[in-house]
């Protein structure tokens, strides 16, 4: 596993950026940055324009006619979007938390200590990350029925924590493994206790990290869709739920509209997190599964 | 994705399941119950109070989802102390797939779906699977203005309703052209391969099991059959047989001047909807005779879109209301199923400028002043006189032919 | 006595802190899959499933449209990984070094990567549509004059609306992964070679591309992986017949047939032992680039 290895790296691309040396702009890094710009701009841009069109038909570049239908429609009531913006905040959240109580102590071990069953423990948090959960989902769905979980904010976000422990795992124990007990120590040695030595040496020490982690594993909930389809049962809808329908046909400009709210988070998640990116493939591979 | 057999793959499927189940038999209503469970429709009323109906439908349109909340959900919290949760479903099959699938993992009451907007095929699923509560559609005070002697009402699709659904509106397709591009839209089936072949890459349909693309389908077999009365009856793998080569034919021989080739076609109504309206088609459809004006006046469609029907008529059919044996909220779903006969509601229903839905119930029950008011609406740009649209109806085939002429159309359409 | 349980706690404690994370693992996804696997094979008695059967998998496995489906999600995969390796590669090597707007253009270049999946696609649809934005830009310039005179990119036949959509979210993921190595690494080993006499094609094809291989390795499993699984894009921008596994999958899954739904669990298996197989081969690379 590449977890740890390149640690160091991003925080040298941002402090010192590795090769210290100022470049003027060839041509190359003029199509370069121009191609990035562009590519990720203008569809958001296009989002944007859409969403504040009333009609904008064939061939018209810019919208003949302008208006907010679309937006009064998304934050009516019969839109459901409030309500899914609610569940989906609800779900993740709920998800988060019970990722951290599932997950941070493994991560401890894992980041802090060699023991027997280390690679076993590592093969399992891997699996449901190349392994669709998908597979899982529709072979569990007939005893979440049974159980009474389908349509219910727990079954989905029991549904939403397959894929999300192993990364919360994987973040944090990487968190750990750059994190020094010995200050624990001290401070046990100086008579704390266990809560006091979380409250004031560990916590802090990790705290930035678990904030990365958790922002990390609220958008995995947050962008989870065919496993709240099928547990959700149509009754617990969340935000990609309702935007669904709206896209390849029916009204664009409410589904650009519901678009824009639901990129938001991880958009602000990015700017939260940007200086810790690049912690090793597999941690930030949990992006692809949003 | 099988070949499957094609002969009543639904039949099979339901039997097998009302043997796995067994237990789940609807309680029969007994003699001086209104429904199962209820002896007045005060007990229903009483029951009903402040409880949830889990209403599945389909979700697919903006205008028929702010109209629900607002003229259903508003009204029920208010009169009745019902809350309404519309849940919005892509297809109605998938509300039928989650009472089948409950019921196979043993859930005989309390389940999910308290009341889905349905017809045809998926209420046949249902009934021969013996998942629907009932009978109580006959027996509700507002069913008084439903004539249920009249076979187009108590049957859906050819099947016996038995008092298992109730309706609450009517439904004809029509078509819809683009007139500023063409002047005079083909009537009939012939006419349109001519225009297809001579005007490439501008018609297409949806893909089946989309229920308007299957329409489209059911339109080829009235067509091709000599008689559509055959399709009344139930399924006859003979006279299946004997036609649908004939359809296949058809549908195979305008594919590589359709949209995009026919190498794909939309895969629902609302994504022909936006062609239309981009002009990448010019030819549409709408099983709401009313709703393309709706779709003008709301930006959705240029002004030039208008609708017509085929000389040989186009199919016509009610929407129903029915309720899962093992719903939480039987009383609730009955109290609303109710409500939407009220003639009161129908006008609401009816108005153009609001929903514009074809109406179920017999307006010979209404006062002299409802039906004034009814009369006194307008038409909308695009819509057809309802004398023409009543004179062009069809009913539509017995519900046994739909799935194979589903599964007929990926068989020897969609895959060839 | 005391020290017996001290150590009794001792080794108890890992096991102990690796147990939640586990325990919801293996009930919850290892669940899903032996409920899956013995539905796939007609075995599923809470579900009234009672007749053992490999016929599903025999059905399954002889099906055309099977194989078909097999075939469009290797190939998207496949084109998904390389062109997004190409494109990330290329700009991870310009964006390594400073020049005026490198940092905030790295920043841009990350947006992508925490953006769902639902949200590539619905920018797609709207771009690349016939009818899409770019197609009317054309239309403004006079390449062409109605929506059939633009290439069909979305819901066609080879894909090209999924690929960009894929390729859109995963360059940011590749690159960065590059970007790391090539920060990590520093500019010495060029800086060694440069000074041995090795000219820049040297230099890339004997320092850096050996440098960030092992990366590349698995960074590519993990892109294959996540391509040949995912539903919602393929079932928005693809073709309505044949489609990709897990659309198919999910679609014979829904289907009311009580025949149906060992079907689509047996495609769903056939999907988990192919991605299985990428896992071990992640696991080696893993090692081997450790190594």
């Amino acid at each position: 596993m590449t977890l740890s290895s390149n640690q160091q790296s991003l925080k040298k691309m941002v402090k010192g950026r590795g090769l210290a040396e100022r470049h003027p702009l060839n041509w190359t890094r003029w199509i370069t940055v121009g191609v990035i710009w562009i590519v990720v701009v203008l569809p958001l841009t296009a989002l944007f324009l859409r969403s504040f069109a009333f009609r904008w038909l064939f061939p018209d570049i810019l919208p003949g006619q302008w208006g907010l239908r679309a937006w009064d429609y998304t934050f009516g009531e019969s839109s459901r979007v409030i309500e899914a913006l609610l569940n989906s905040i609800g779900v993740a959240l709920l998800v988060t938390m019970l990722a951290m109580i599932v997950g941070l102590p493994t991560a401890r071990a894992l980041g802090m200590h060699d023991f027997r069953g280390k690679k076993v423990v590592e093969w399992i948090l891997l699996t449901p990350i190349i392994v669709p959960v998908l597979v899982a989902v529709m072979g569990i769905h007939i005893v979440f029925i049974k159980l009474r979980l389908t349509g219910t904010i727990w079954g989905v976000a029991l549904a939403h924590l397959i894929p999300a422990t192993p990364y919360f795992v994987l973040v944090m124990s990487s968190v750990f493994a750059n994190y020094s007990p010995a200050l624990e120590e001290t401070a046990r040695s100086l008579g704390a206790n266990k809560f006091r030595v979380f409250r004031y040496v560990t916590f802090p020490a990790i705290s930035s990290g678990l904030l990365g982690a958790s922002l990390f594993t609220f958008l995995i909930s947050w962008s989870q869709y065919v496993t709240t389809l099928l547990i959700g049962s149509g009754t617990f809808v969340t935000l990609p739920l309702v935007l669904f329908p709206f896209l390849g046909g029916g009204n664009a400009a409410v589904g650009s509209a519901i678009t824009l709210i639901f990129v938001a988070p991880a958009i602000l998640v990015l700017v939260l997190t940007s200086r810790s990116l690049g912690r090793g493939s597999t941690v930030m591979g949990g992006f692809g599964k949003i | 994705m099988t070949v499957k057999p094609i002969l009543g793959a639904k039949c099979l499927k339901a039997i097998g399941l009302a043997a796995v189940i067994g237990a789940a038999t609807p309680a029969a209503t007994s003699a001086g119950e209104i429904a199962p469970g209820f002896d007045t429709w005060d007990d229903v009323l009483s029951a009903a109070d402040g409880t949830t109906v889990n209403w599945f439908m389909w979700g697919g349109s903006e205008t028929i989802n702010g109209w629900v909340d607002k003229y259903f959900g508003e009204v029920v919290k208010e009169r009745y102390n019902i809350t309404l949760n519309r849940v919005p479903i892509g297809d109605t099959v998938d509300a039928v797939n989650l009472v089948l699938t409950e019921a196979q993992a043993g859930v005989t009451e309390g389940g999910s779906v308290d009341m889905i907007w349905i017809n045809g095929d998926n209420f046949k699923t249902l009934k021969e699977a013996e998942l629907l509560y009932g009978p109580w559609s006959e027996s509700v005070p507002n069913a008084v203005h439903v004539n249920w002697n009249d076979p187009s009402i108590a049957n859906d699709f050819g099947v016996s309703v038995d008092g298992l659904e109730s309706p609450w509106g009517s439904a004809q397709m029509v078509w819809e052209y683009n007139s500023a591009y063409v002047s005079d839209p083909p009537r009939t089936f012939e006419a349109t391969a001519e225009w297809i072949h001579s005007n490439p890459g501008l018609f297409t349909y949806p893909a089946p099991p989309d229920f308007h693309g299957l329409s489209f389908v059911k339109h080829a077999f009235y067509w091709a059959a000599d008689d559509w009365s055959v399709f009344q009856k139930p399924f006859d793998q003979a006279v299946f047989d004997s036609i649908a080569p004939k359809v296949w034919a058809y549908l195979n021989d305008i594919e590589p001047d359709l949209w995009r080739g026919g190498q794909t076609y939309p895969a629902k109504i609302a994504a022909l909807n936006e062609l239309l309206a981009n002009s990448e088609v010019y030819f549409g459809m709408a099983l709401n005779p009313r709703r393309t004006s709706n779709f003008i006046k709301n930006g959705t469609y240029p002004d030039t879109i208008r609708t017509f029907v085929h000389d040989t008529g186009t199919l016509t059919n009610k929407n129903y209301v029915t309720i899962p044996s093992a719903a939480s909220n039987p009383a609730g779903a009955m109290v609303i199923a109710n409500y939407m006969l009220s003639t009161e509601h129908q006008l609401v229903q009816a108005d153009p400028t609001r929903w514009g839905w074809g109406i179920p119930t017999d307006i010979s029950t209404w006062t002299e002043a409802e039906r004034a008011q009814l009369a006194s609406y307008e038409l909308g740009i695009a819509t057809l006189p309802p004398g023409e649209l009543a004179e062009a109806g069809l009913p539509e085939p017995h519900a046994s032919w739909v799935v194979n002429m589903e599964n007929g159309w990926i068989e020897n359409v969609l895959k060839k | 006595m005391k020290l017996d349980r001290y150590s009794l706690k001792e080794r108890l404690k890992i096991p102990l802190m690796v147990f939640p994370s586990m325990a919801v693992i293996v009930l919850l996804f290892g669940g899903g899959l032996v409920f899956g696997l013995l539905q796939s094979v007609g075995y599923l008695p809470v579900a009234g499933l009672t007749d053992f059967t490999f016929s599903h998998y025999v059905n399954v496995l002889t099906d055309p449209t099977f194989l078909r489906s097999l075939w469009v999600t290797f190939r998207i995969a496949f084109i998904v990984t390389l062109l997004s390796t190409i494109i990330a590669v290329g700009m991870a090597f310009v964006l390594r070094e400073q020049f005026p707007g490198s940092r905030i253009s790295t920043f841009v270049f990350q947006i992508p990567l925490p953006v769902p999946h639902l949200v590539a696609a619905s920018a797609v649809i709207l771009l690349f549509a016939q009818s899409g934005l770019i197609s009317r830009i054309a239309v403004a310039i006079g390449f062409i004059d109605a929506p059939s005179g633009f290439p069909v990119l979305i819901n066609d036949k080879l894909g090209v609306g999924i690929t960009l959509s894929f390729v859109w979210k995963e360059v940011p993921f590749i690159g960065l992964v590059v970007l790391a190595v090539l920060q990590s690494v520093g500019p010495k080993y060029e800086e060694l070679a440069r000074t041995l006499g090795a000219n820049k094609r040297q230099r890339l094809q004997y320092v850096l591309l050996p440098l960030i291989m092992p990366g590349l390795l698995s960074t590519w499993i993990i892109v294959f992986a996540f391509t040949f699984a995912n539903f919602e894009i393929p079932l928005l921008l693809g073709q309505t017949f044949p489609q990709t596994l897990p659309v198919q999958a999910f679609q014979e899954f829904q289907k009311p047939e009580l025949t149906s739904r060992p079907i689509g669990m047996a495609i769903a298996t056939v999907i988990a032992a192919i991605t299985i197989v990428l896992l071990v081969a992640y696991r080696r690379l893993a090692r081997y680039s450790r190594a």
